[in-house]
């Protein structure tokens, strides 16, 4: 199964359009979230959100996580260990307020498990070839150096 | 026992809220930290125990949802009179981190990890505002922007 996602707050057609057009052609399941889209899929399951729990299941369960370019999805994928496909969304198509998708897409393309995609010809490619590493390295509940340094800043009260 | 201190942590949903809790989850054994954030079907599981306040979903393409949320914001920090706010962004915490000026509250910004190239539009907002902002991409410290490592 594919499990296709697009942000919680936004919508995200063109992408949802793409995995339709794939899951038309294509015999592997295909479920998606499709947040406040407009268009409805004809070959896909799909649901506008679906519950934190659920998510988390399709997210675990699927082979290929298809996302927009968002860095939550990026983190549920690497603690589950699926590979993820991300598309930036354009501020060019109006499909976001302002373009860090785009300039994001370079360095996600550097971490591990992530690959990334600007057009559906490069989205189908992935998809035909099914040769895609999920990230093992990852442990969900490390401390970070973040969460120390604000520990450190409060404690002691240096500023 | 001595009272533990209390943190306001806020975010959007997303992406945000996920960056949130990878900052603040480890913080919980030491401090008493208060989630805020609109907490609906994509943040909440079954299991979630933690201290958790919900909000209205607002944005920068909402006005008038900003507005309210403004108010139901101004409730929330009057009534827990946290030491420190702390956020990743987007709408929620900007207003937050502004409402705190006036607070003897200091604030912390950690701009998300998302934004590689400029501030993201929030963050931009209170620049200026915040006590402490954080940055997870070296290449944006300036004389007000600390980079401290990043969540990935």
């Amino acid at each position: 199964m594919i499990f296709v996602a697009v942000g919680t707050q936004l919508a995200f057609d063109r992408l949802i359009k793409y995995m339709d057009e794939w899951a038309k052609i294509n015999s592997e399941k295909v479920i998606a979230q499709i947040a406040e889209g407009s268009y409805l899929p004809k070959h896909i399951e799909y649901k506008k959100y679906f519950k934190n729990d659920e998510y988390i299941a399709m997210v675990k369960e699927s082979s290929i996580f298809v996302s927009h370019a968002g860095m939550g999805n990026i983190f549920t994928a690497k603690e589950l260990m699926t590979p993820i496909i991300v598309v930036n969304r354009q501020l060019k198509l109006n499909e976001h307020r302002n373009d860090h998708q785009a300039d994001g897409l370079k360095w996600m393309a550097k971490l591990k498990g992530v690959y990334t995609a600007t057009t559906k010809d490069e989205l189908f490619d992935y998809l035909k070839h099914k040769n895609l590493e999920s990230d093992e390295s990852i442990s969900p509940n490390n401390s970070n150096v973040i969460s120390e340094f604000i520990k450190q800043l409060i404690l002691e009260k240096n500023f | 026992m001595k009272k533990r201190l209390k943190i306001i942590a806020i975010s959007s949903p997303g992406g945000h809220w996920i960056e949130l809790q990878k900052i603040c989850k480890p913080l919980e054994e030491i401090f008493n930290i208060v989630y805020v954030n609109p907490n609906n079907q994509f943040t909440k599981s079954d299991d979630d125990s933690s201290n958790n306040i919900s909000i209205i979903d607002a944005s920068a393409k909402t006005k008038l949802k900003l507005i309210i949320l403004s108010f139901q914001l101004i409730k929330i920090i009057l009534f827990n009179r946290p030491k420190y706010i702390i956020s990743t962004g987007a709408a929620p915490g900007a207003i937050a981190v502004l409402l705190a000026k006036w607070l003897p509250c200091k604030t912390i910004w950690i701009d998300s990890i998302a934004n590689t190239k400029e501030l993201s539009l929030s963050g931009k907002l209170v620049k200026n505002h915040v006590t402490i902002f954080l940055t997870q991409w070296e290449n944006l410290v300036d004389e007000k922007i600390m980079f401290k490592g990043a969540l990935l």
